[in-house]
């Protein structure tokens, strides 16, 4: 439901991004029916499409072209897809999206081989632009987004790093790639210098907010609405705002120190869960959110008024609002 | 170039490649990137012979080296549950040796090679994910998977250069390190997917170290008839075949193993 709304914000945007699903369905056919039947199986697993439209979108800043926009709008969601189909072999997930992951349908290293072949795929697709700004870019975020990831591993359990280790990893693990998905679409249609970097620092302050929106809903919605337990991102380990902020107060403090990392029983979990519910944590954290969001809509004032601006505002208020 | 100055520059370029993708924490709990040491020796072939080198092929053939070793360590990966933290960061490893393949390039502006690169990889995987496919697959079907999954991004970096000659040598000396790999895997009792289809491929299992030896005698004959004509330097020609492919004949082998 939630992800219908969000699509009804960018409505305006249809007829590209059905060009984009069909331009995505060709780039991941394959002569392997492996191969083909995996990519396919990711692809219509459906999504947001929020990097295409974030492109698309800032093109609207430029001389705006369909047909170039997409030449970005395409390798960004491919690169995502990868990025999801190796990602569910790290954390062994079995479900994504209602559906079952690769590696869970058929095993982990064709899931790798799946990743492989996408990203190779966006990269063939987007080396059809020369400019070399544009790949400057976008592999300066590939690594970045990797070392987030590698960080978030490292990280894990570590229940006394600091809210700047979070705030680092989340830019590196979402935001960076929205940001450049912005950059990316304004620097493709040629606008001004500035007015790529406004639409980067958007994109940043969305992505920020974005993520710290999520790690909040993963203690506030219900197992249902998330489609796994709620609390999971503790449970794996992942450290994230709301505990960082709830640790503060020495008894969640000491329940929190004895409970990472260890085996938990629903009982357990739901003690946690309803102790961070029960402290400030999560407004706190909502106010931080609240933060970025306010900065990323500072920098759609100074960018000209107009529908893709409009849109991109809606998105920016309906992602502080989403509740799952 | 003797043997000395030729294993130096491999070191050389072995050290560049390793500084290049130094990560601390993929450093401390994966195995690290893999760097062929025959593989550098052909990426670095044509230099030993002579040829017109740049800084921006040798940049190349590290980027090259790179690519494979991203794709080695997604091999790695293994069917563990649940996921160790040395298996997750094996995978993110890959994919961080894929960033820094593609900035590389980026930075040097060969976008084309980053297109061509990608293209091979597409290449790669289809064949080695055609190896966990349920159809059975004619030895013929073996033979061209070993053929792109190990020389497909070597041709590529030669054409790309002009190097297109140097093929009839390294893609017989590579597919030979490849299938004496598999002839050890086999022979410790390791599983790969490659021995898999090739002992469904072959009338009887008990075929495939035969098979092998065959072709490791094949490749190896193909190889001298090869440098035989070529105008390449003898200690080069010898290096080549005493340390990169140092071949033991089939009947030698027989004989040895009783």
């Amino acid at each position: 439901m939630e992800k219908v709304k969000l699509k009804l914000l960018y409505s305006d945007l249809r007829p590209e991004l059905e060009m984009i699903e069909k331009e995505l369905e060709v780039a991941v056919g394959s002569n392997s029916l492996l191969l083909n039947e995996a990519s396919l199986h990711l692809l219509q697993a459906g999504g947001k499409r929020i990097r295409p439209v974030f492109v698309l979108l800032a093109g609207k800043f430029g001389n705006y072209r369909a047909d170039v926009m997409k030449q970005v709008a395409v390798p960004l969601e491919l690169i995502h897809m990868a990025s999801l189909v190796h990602d569910d072999v790290i954390d062994d997930s079995e479900m994504r999206r209602g559906q079952t992951t690769v590696k869970a349908q058929w095993n982990n290293s064709v899931a790798m081989y799946t990743g492989d072949f996408i990203l190779a795929r966006a990269l063939e697709y987007i080396t059809v632009i020369e400019d070399s700004k544009i790949h400057d870019i976008l592999s300066t975020t590939m690594i970045e987004v990797c070392r987030g990831e590698i960080i978030q591993i490292e990280d894990k359990y570590k229940l006394d790093q600091t809210i700047r280790d979070y705030l680092r990893r989340i830019k590196r693990k979402t935001a960076l790639l929205i940001s450049s998905s912005c950059e990316l679409g304004a620097t493709v249609s040629g606008t001004d210098a500035e007015t790529a970097a406004r639409l980067r620092r958007f994109g940043y302050f969305i992505g920020m907010s974005f993520q710290i929106t999520d790690d909040i809903l993963d203690f506030t919605s219900s197992d249902e609405e998330l489609g796994k337990p709620a609390g999971s991102d503790f449970i794996q380990g992942n450290i994230t705002l709301p505990v960082l902020l709830a640790r503060q107060d020495p008894k969640i403090y000491s329940h929190l120190r004895n409970a990472v990392g260890k085996e938990m029983s629903d009982g357990e979990r739901m003690e946690i869960v309803k102790m961070i519910r029960n402290s400030s944590a999560l407004q706190q954290a909502k106010a931080i959110s609240e933060q970025y969001l306010d900065k990323a809509l500072k920098e759609l004032d100074h960018l000209p008024k107009g529908p893709a601006n409009k849109t991109m505002r809606k998105i920016a208020m309906f992602i502080g609002k989403r509740k799952f | 170039m003797n043997d000395i100055q030729i294993h130096s520059k491999i070191t050389l370029m072995e050290i560049d490649v390793l500084q290049i993708l130094h990560q601390r924490t993929l450093e401390k709990y994966t195995a690290g990137p893999s760097t062929d040491r025959a593989r550098l020796f052909f990426l670095l072939l044509p230099f030993f012979d002579g040829k017109q080198w740049s800084e921006d092929i040798e940049d190349s053939a590290k980027t090259v080296a790179i690519v494979y070793a991203a794709l080695h360590a997604h091999d790695q990966v293994k069917e563990a549950s649940p996921v160790s933290k040395s298996q997750q960061l094996t995978v993110l490893a890959g994919d961080f040796y894929s960033g820094i393949y593609y900035r590389l390039l980026s930075g040097t502006k060969n976008i084309r090679l980053i297109q061509l690169l990608a293209s091979g990889i597409i290449s790669v995987s289809e064949k080695k994910a055609s190896l966990y496919e349920n159809t059975a697959m004619s030895v013929a079907g073996v033979e061209s998977a070993a053929n792109v999954i190990e020389t497909r991004l070597l041709s590529i970096y030669y054409d790309h250069y002009g190097l297109s000659s140097y093929k009839e040598i390294a893609i017989p000396a590579m597919e030979y390190v490849y299938y004496t790999n598999q002839l050890d895997f086999l022979r410790e009792g390791q599983k790969t997917n490659l021995l898999h289809k090739l002992n469904l491929a072959l009338p009887l299992p008990l075929y495939s170290e035969r098979w092998i030896l065959d072709k490791l005698d094949e490749l190896h004959t193909q190889l001298t008839d090869v440098l035989d004509s070529h105008p390449m330097d003898f200690r080069l020609k010898n290096f080549l075949l005493h340390q990169i492919i140092p071949h033991q004949h089939l009947a030698e082998q027989l004989t040895r193993e009783g």
